[in-house]
């Protein structure tokens, strides 16, 4: 636990970084919140695929199909009643009837995306290694596929459009924060020392007497609920939701980050999200073309792709546990230096 | 030692990455400080998925635009100032699309936005445009609901679906004499479900309720149609036509498996058909007897047509590869003409003066917004596969 120094520390860091926050709220255009929120979301989604894929070992690939059911969710609940009417004539009364204000449809997705993860949680969780990570493939797959068919709920390929645009740098950071501070007590806590047990070593962990299920499911379930909450918040940015949206190649971009940071660590996830979510954007600046002091650089569209590639080999290349590692940020070191 | 130079080099590649950044924004917005609205440029942002699924398409509508551009700076520019072109790829990605669209904004001050060739990208980007009361004129999305989900500052350039799937029913019913139809539909798209639910409306309209013999379905994702096959060719009534509402990567894999199992009755499908792939894909045996409604035909021998050829062939040393290049090219004129009947660059002025066009000839036909309505009255154009090679049938204007 933190002595009362560190503790003092942490809470001016808090205040900085909300200070920063409200600087950029009130000083930056359209274009840098936009970054600043994506960044925010990005962070979530990393930070909860952590507690299954970094600290129970639990590798899985069905985080984009908790974001659409939790994106799906609080979409039906944020638009008003008699757009809803109008885009979805054919859905059930009681949905049809259903309005809420923008924090109880995110609780709701959450939720939702949770009991999900619950109830597929039971066979899926027994499974180890690859099969467990192609189970959770199966289960993103059938989101898709079960999205793009009930259309009278969902409107199918065409997709929700016209959400309200609710999300705002408080909603994204304040969940981001709540996230990482749940993130580092359960990390220190009990079952946080059991998940990493079972992350090393699963029978050893069952010999010693932690629960294998009982701990992933608690990961897994953790991790669904807000990846249903970063759902949520993308769909409110974005102002649409769409099956094509939450493919593999978003569970792939959500791996290479927690990867480059570092599987494990709340903060290589943190790091991870925030390098892959700047690199890429900086990028799609350069392959534009630009004259650079008087040479001329032609636009090379395709190149960030490229490089993005390249940057995930050398990572897994030279530093295969990510920038790093499993250790995390202490107050503790950092004050000593 | 070895390992912690590498470990400086990623970590010294990553700072340079980020703080460039910060050196390409600057220098959009120092550009933009110096030219922009103000100056003596008219910025243009042109939002097109360069990459991705959707480059088949958005990679010749930019070259589109790039070409008009190229022309109108030329003769001197609009208003006396040069059009500057902001390219941004989408990534065929929603975020991206996004992202680029606001910076282009925010950042680069663009009067007006161009591009993008599927609603489910322009949804995304659309209202970012709205919010900032930046008139967005997409070259090839064509779900005719797009502006009214979108709002009063989004414009379409090409027709609506409903006004290609009416005349693909009309041209059925008329010119091929079908009384009876079968209708397959890719389910997973929005162009396709659209596509088939006017072609049915329009068509029972014609020929009565009851001359739909079925309606089947499939996944983009799916190669394999004996079972789609099998039902149409156990029906008791046979259908006159076939309309097959596919995406390019499919429909010339239907035609040639409906060919090979024998069915030789005419297919009929939309401008998703409009790519070398139809004859690539499909053959020549399987593509006999294929229609299908689109925005332009090359062998127009109208002189802005084949003007049009010219330029291109002569700019990229290649033909157009299909219509989404003409729009690319129709949208920049017409944005240039809406500016120029403005005589403003302010985007709200660009708005009012788009949302007046009433006659703009274009290479794609002439285009009107009508009654306040933002998607154009256009004539489509009605093509056919003879010998391997597309063929102009009609040009017609549907009910």
């Amino acid at each position: 636990m933190l002595n009362r120094r560190e503790k003092t520390c942490t809470l001016v860091a808090l205040a900085l970084v909300i200070g920063l926050l409200a600087l950029a709220n009130s000083f930056l255009n359209q274009y840098y919140l936009r970054l600043i929120n994506v960044m925010g979301i990005n962070i979530i989604l990393v930070v909860s695929l952590n507690f299954t894929n970094g600290l129970t070992g639990v590798f899985s690939l069905g985080h984009p199909g908790f974001m659409a059911v939790g994106a799906y969710t609080a979409a039906l609940l944020t638009i008003p009643l008699r757009q809803k009417a109008f885009i979805l004539p054919d859905l059930p009364a009681w949905l049809a009837q259903a309005h809420a204000s923008f924090p109880v449809a995110l609780l709701a997705a959450g939720t939702v995306a949770a009991i999900c993860a619950f109830l597929i949680g039971y066979p899926v969780l027994r499974l180890r290694g690859h099969y467990l990570a192609l189970a959770t493939l199966g289960f993103l797959v059938i989101v898709q596929v079960v999205v793009t068919n009930v259309s009278q709920i969902t409107r199918g390929a065409r997709g929700i459009n016209g959400l309200p645009p609710e999300t705002n740098i408080w909603w994204v950071y304040g969940i981001t924060i709540a996230l990482i501070y749940l993130s580092w007590r359960l990390v220190h806590s009990a079952y946080g020392r059991g998940m990493m047990a079972i992350r090393g070593d699963d029978l050893a962990a069952e010999a010693l007497g932690v629960n294998l299920v009982k701990h992933r499911m608690l990961a897994f379930t953790l991790g669904a609920f807000f990846a249903g909450v970063g759902g949520a918040l993308w769909g409110h940015l974005i102002t649409v939701v769409s099956p094509n949206a939450f493919s593999f190649a978003q569970a792939f971009i959500l791996v290479v980050m927690s990867v480059i940071g570092g599987m494990g660590s709340i903060t290589g996830s943190i790091i991870g999200a925030v390098v892959m979510t700047l690199i890429p954007e900086a990028l799609r600046g350069l392959e534009v073309g630009t004259t650079i002091a008087g040479f001329h650089i032609p636009p090379l569209y395709g190149l960030s792709q490229v490089i993005y590639s390249v940057a995930l080999i050398i990572v897994l290349a030279v530093r295969p546990q990510g920038i790093v590692g499993l250790r995390e940020f202490s107050m503790r070191r950092w004050l000593k230096n | 030692m070895k390992k912690k130079l590498l470990i400086g080099a990623l970590v010294g590649f990553l700072t340079l990455s980020v703080s460039l950044t910060g050196c390409g924004n600057k220098e959009a917005s120092s550009s933009s400080s110096g030219g922009g609205s103000q100056g003596d440029t008219i910025k243009i942002g042109a939002l097109f998925n360069l990459t991705g699924d959707q480059s088949s398409l958005d990679t010749p509508a930019l070259n589109g635009a790039k070409l008009a551009v190229k022309e109108i700076n030329a003769k001197g520019g609009v208003l006396g100032k040069m059009i500057e072109l902001d390219v941004q790829d989408g990534k065929t990605d929603q975020t991206t699309c996004t992202n680029a669209i606001s910076q282009m904004i925010n950042v680069d001050k663009v009067v007006a936005v161009t591009g993008l060739s599927d609603s489910n990208y322009a949804l995304a980007a659309g209202p970012i445009a709205q919010n900032a009361k930046i008139p967005f004129l997409t070259s090839g999305a064509t779900l005719p609901t797009l502006p009214d989900q979108v709002g009063d500052y989004f414009f379409l350039c090409p027709f609506g679906d409903n006004v290609q799937a009416y005349a693909g029913a009309e041209f059925a019913y008329n010119d091929l004499h079908a009384k009876k139809a079968y209708i397959l539909t890719d389910k997973a798209m929005d162009y396709t479900v659209t596509l088939s639910k006017y072609f049915k409306e329009r068509f029972t309209k014609l020929a009565g309720p009851d001359s739909i013999v079925l309606e089947d379905s499939y996944q983009t994702s799916d190669v394999d149609f004996k079972a789609q096959i099998t039902r149409l060719k156990a029906l008791s009534t046979k259908p006159d036509v076939l309309y097959v509402a596919a995406d390019p990567s499919k429909c010339g894999v239907i035609a040639k498996q409906m060919r090979d199992a024998g069915v030789t009755t005419p297919i009929l499908g939309g401008d998703g058909y409009d790519t070398p792939l139809l004859i690539g894909l499909g053959g020549k045996e399987g593509s006999k007897n294929v229609y299908f409604t689109t925005h332009a035909s090359m062998d127009n021998p109208d002189p802005v047509v084949q003007n049009f050829i010219k330029a291109y062939q002569e700019e990229y040393k290649k033909d157009p590869e299909n219509a989404f290049a003409m729009l690319g090219y129709d949208a920049i004129y017409l944005l240039a003409d809406a500016i120029k009947r403005a005589n403003s660059t302010d985007p709200t002025a660009i708005r009012d003066a788009l949302a007046k066009t009433t006659d703009f000839k274009g290479v794609t036909g002439s285009i009107a917004y009508k009654d306040g309505q933002r998607v154009p009255t256009k004539s489509v154009t009605i093509l056919t596969v003879k010998d391997g090679k597309f063929a102009f049938v009609k040009e017609v204007i549907p009910q």
